[in-house]
């Protein structure tokens, strides 16, 4: 999952799970704050009353009578003043919450109740405030903070997600531009990434220090193998020229001629694997153009003619099943020919007697493929994931694939063509070229 | 014919002439192009080979030097380098071949062969072996009116033969002239046993073939009295 994505599904889940918290947690928060508040708002009308009692005197509400009680015309809230008899003590100042019959009406209130003594006469004060009329104003406190705290998440959660997006854009950017669709040589460094945020900067810069210190590396490597193919050559010259020379001397003896021999075909190896190294540098260096155009099929027949002699040892037979016609554009011919010769070359090589190397071609939606099928030893899996690895060996067989397979891909590789290998152990191989729309218009 | 080596690996400079020297070639060595340039001033030569790496100058300014005042010399370059463009822009410079080192020696003659022949307009000439007549520029084999077919192999190795005539070649010589650098160690020295067994049965048939000579333990020649 990306990280934006990531953070997104974080911020929303975060925001229900507060929201779902605080919205299951309100009404008793509410409840706790509505009764405190009404607890304290008796205590002051507590004070009120007892003030004014103190100011007009008891008889000023009582009026002869034993008690005196008053309530608002809602009963919402009531006061009820009464003697107190006596033995009974004092009580304590209390809040409870109980129910009164006002009228008939039994309602419940949350109720002040205390003693205060005047001219030596204990009265008990009530005074009630309506528990129903502390819900209602509670139960709409609640839905205005819920309504005012959704629309406040929401705001912070699109912020959050605004910002996060904004804040991760140098990522997007680096992966874009330094990570997808690279290919090794990493070609023109890109500017440094314009951002304040300092890990991206770091970030950055460490990529691109590691591409160029990847890039430098390849270089040198490049170099190396150039340089010291190129140094390699003129000491073989000078070593061939010498056995050449000394060969032509008629009064060497036979046994002499021959240890001559022996020495110039250890030469020619060397000097082929010199030669290869050096084809496979400059592929690597760029210095084969990819201009020519090519006709596929008599490039192929002269392949085969160069072959013929293999194939004829071994009693293949070669089915050459080309359309025809064919031209390839932007590539280059030597390499080319070389790619069909090492193909074919093995396709013969490795193939049992009385075998067969088949070559065809055909068009495929826009692309165009050229497949080489042999009746020959085939490979399983594991060693046809190799065979392009320059060196590798494969071990059951006299001579490795060496370097003939690795060049094939180097040139592949060069001009855009796309190599696929079928193969069964024993039961030969196919090699499919597949040339792009690129190949095939003028 | 005068030959002027210039190559400043004296070793492989010596080499080019003790080979050019046993076919008749007057050879003179120059290491660096300053020497080349004093040489070419004061003498003119038949053929000119040109190591592109010269310690003193860069060789594609002295093959324009040197082309300024000899158009008639014809000058092959030597280059370890061997890179496409080098080739090109040395046969732009008026280069008449080019050898990518390491080559070898017999490659070296073929490719002098070839520009004398070119430049004498020798192609047209046929060559007598024995009771045949080969067109080298026709690339065809007749036994008097007959044409006989031989395959372009057969008639590669036949003409490589004949062109180093009276000089026995190994098998490796010859198939490293047929297949090149695609050539197999020892797997196509084989095949030319096969390809001469071909010829010799192909020509047969009309007359004698001596003058293709199996030469013991190296290879094989063509002799011919001249």
């Amino acid at each position: 999952m990306r990280l934006h994505t990531k953070l997104t599904l974080f911020t929303v889940a975060a925001t229900i799970a507060v929201l779902g918290l605080f919205v299951w947690q309100l009404p008793l928060l509410m409840q706790k704050i509505a009764s405190d508040n009404t607890n304290k708002n008796l205590r002051e009308q507590r004070e009120k009353a007892l003030k004014a009692i103190q100011e007009n005197g008891v008889n000023y509400y009582l009026q002869g009578d034993s008690a005196y009680g008053s309530y608002s015309m809602l009963k919402d809230e009531y006061i009820s003043l009464e003697p107190y008899p006596r033995g009974t003590g004092w009580a304590k100042q209390k809040l409870q919450t109980a129910q009164r019959i006002i009228d008939d009406d039994t309602i419940t209130y949350r109720i002040l109740t205390d003693t205060f003594t005047i001219s030596h006469q204990t009265y008990l004060l009530e005074i009630g405030k309506k528990i129903a009329s502390i819900q209602q104003d509670s139960i709409a406190l609640q839905r205005a903070t819920i309504s005012v705290l959704i629309v406040l998440t929401l705001i912070m959660a699109c912020i959050q997600l605004f910002y996060t997006r904004h804040l991760l854009k140098p990522l997007g950017r680096i992966i874009r531009t330094r990570l997808i669709k690279k290919t090794f040589p990493f070609k023109e460094p890109r500017p440094a990434l314009a951002t304040s945020t300092y890990d991206f900067k770091y970030l950055d810069q460490s990529i691109s220090q590691l591409m160029q210190q990847v890039n430098h590396a390849f270089e040198k490597e490049k170099e190396f193998t150039s340089n010291a193919s190129h140094e390699l050559m003129t000491p073989i010259s000078i070593m061939q020229g010498k056995i050449e020379n000394m060969m032509t001397d008629p009064d060497l003896p036979a046994n002499a001629v021959l240890k001559l021999e022996d020495t110039m075909r250890i030469m020619k190896r060397l000097k082929k694997i010199v030669s290869v190294l050096l084809l496979i540098s400059r592929i690597d260096n760029e210095q084969y153009n990819r201009n020519d155009q090519v006709t596929v099929k008599p490039m192929i027949c002269e392949v085969l003619e160069e072959l013929q002699h293999r194939a004829d040892e071994k009693s293949l037979t070669i089915e050459e099943r080309l359309l025809g016609e064919t031209i390839l554009y932007r590539v280059n011919k030597d390499l080319l020919f070389q790619l069909f010769y090492n193909l074919i070359h093995n396709a013969i090589r490795y193939n049992r007697l009385n075998g067969s190397v088949s070559i065809s071609d055909a068009y495929q939606q826009n692309r165009y493929v050229i497949s080489i099928s042999d009746t020959g030893i085939g490979m399983d899996a594991g060693e046809s994931e190799r065979i392009f690895d320059r060196f590798k060996k494969n071990t059951s067989q006299r001579e490795g694939f060496g370097l003939g397979l690795s060049i094939v891909k180097s040139i592949a590789d060069y001009q855009g063509i796309r190599i696929e290998v079928h193969t069964q152990l024993n039961q030969g191989s196919r090699f499919e070229l597949l040339f792009s729309e690129n190949h095939l218009q003028k | 014919m005068r030959v002027l080596i210039v190559e400043d690996e004296q070793s492989l400079a010596m080499e080019i002439e003790a080979a050019l020297q046993k076919n008749h070639f007057l050879c003179e060595t120059a290491l660096t192009a300053r020497d080349a340039l004093n040489r070419t001033d004061t003498g003119s030569f038949d053929f000119i080979l040109l190591d592109i790496g010269l310690p003193d100058r860069d060789g594609f300014w002295l093959l324009q030097e040197i082309r300024k005042d000899h158009t008639d010399t014809a000058i092959i370059m030597l280059t370890a380098r061997g890179e496409v463009e080098d080739r090109i822009r040395g046969l732009d410079m008026g280069a008449d071949d080019y050898l990518a080192k390491p080559f070898s020696l017999l490659e070296l003659q073929s490719r002098m062969q070839a520009i004398i022949r070119r430049k004498f307009k020798l192609n047209d000439n046929a060559v007598q072996l024995g009771a045949f007549t080969i067109h080298l520029k026709n690339r065809t084999i007749a036994y008097q009116e007959t044409e006989i077919s031989l395959s372009r192999k057969e008639f590669d190795l036949l003409n490589y033969l004949l062109l180093h005539k009276n000089r026995p070649l190994s098998r490796m010589q010859l198939s490293d002239h047929l297949w090149g650098d695609n050539a197999d160690d020892e797997y196509d020295s084989n095949y030319i046993d096969v390809h001469i067994k071909n010829i010799r049965k192909k020509l047969h048939g009309y007359a004698d073939t001596d003058w293709l000579e199996t030469v013991r333990g190296v290879g094989y020649k063509i002799k011919t009295p001249s």
